[in-house]
């Protein structure tokens, strides 16, 4: 029994699980073995890291501000009146 | 709590100028996570009215912003956990899409493109996100949601499933769902599309 031998339908799924947690040893040793002999695996393992990497940028928020449209306006006012309602409620203006 | 101390702890916070100071950066926040523009319209609206009830609670130890960011992240949460339960039921109809790319003996049928690109040359492309959202918007919502939490939130996968309400095992398989066909939804839309993108 080959357990090391992975076909690319198994590597694909463990290359994913490996970025979400740290897998048995033989796992890791059977996915670089394929991984330097199979180049459409290796293609495969280093765009989903290049996704994370994409990702990770939209968590930044210059980019993330800079790509998305503002709060349209009407929700805005909506808000806004909605907010405005809860202060007063919470501060009904005494003499 | 008599007015006047009140009054001093909460110094600092206008909740009238948050929509204008704040608005855009939270609905952008949300947007990047909920994909949905009312629900992301909706979840800022529910931080605003929580901050506003909570302002006793701000200790000045962060900034206005960070703070509201913070509220704002356990609304997003709360939107995953209250939608996973409506949609828990719903039949999974993405796994059967990944066994198509693979032959019976587990081979790719047709194998990845070569990349030549790197995240930040990406995400200065405009409508490489706009593809991306819309790839994203293609599977199924928990599995979108899986990937959004890990991938943007970096969230552990067990935390992913105190939220989703699922497994390890499920969630593993969901993030490789997600994935699969988010690449392979970028590379037919994207790769294929742009000129200097694949080689």
């Amino acid at each position: 029994m080959h357990h090391w031998m992975f076909n690319c339908g198994e590597v694909t799924r463990l290359v994913s699980e490996s970025l979400d947690r740290k897998l048995p040893l033989h796992q890791r040793m059977g996915i670089r073995i394929h991984l330097f002999m199979c180049k459409f695996c290796a293609r495969y393992s280093k765009q989903l890291k290049l996704l994370r990497g994409v990702m990770r940028l939209a968590a930044e928020e210059r980019i993330v501000t800079d790509f998305f449209e503002p709060l349209p306006s009407d929700a805005k006012t909506r808000i806004q009146g909605v907010l405005g309602r809860e202060i007063e409620d919470s501060h009904p203006l005494k003499s | 709590m008599n007015e006047s101390k009140k009054e001093k702890e909460v110094q600092g916070l206008d909740p009238k100028l948050w929509v204008d100071q704040y608005g855009d950066y939270l609905y952008a926040f949300a947007l990047t996570r909920l994909v949905d523009r009312n629900a992301a319209e909706d979840v800022v609206q529910e931080t605003f009215v929580s901050a506003l009830h909570s302002m006793k609670n701000f200790r000045g130890h962060s900034s206005e912003k960070t703070w509201l960011t913070s509220i704002l992240k356990h609304k997003i949460l709360d939107h995953f956990r209250k939608k996973s339960r409506e949609e828990k039921h719903h039949f999974e109809t993405v796994g059967g899409n990944i066994r198509q790319l693979f032959d019976g003996k587990g081979h790719w049928k047709e194998g990845p493109e070569k990349w030549k690109t790197s995240p930040k040359k990406l995400f200065e492309q405009k409508e490489f996100l706009k593809i991306f959202y819309a790839c994203l918007e293609e599977l199924s919502r928990r599995v979108a949601k899986a990937f959004v939490l890990r991938e943007i939130d970096g969230l552990s996968t067990e935390e992913i499933c105190k939220v989703l309400d699922i497994s390890a095992t499920n969630c593993w398989v969901m993030l490789y769902r997600a994935r699969t066909l988010l690449r392979q939804c970028l590379e037919v839309n994207w790769f294929e599309e742009s000129a200097d993108g694949v080689s």
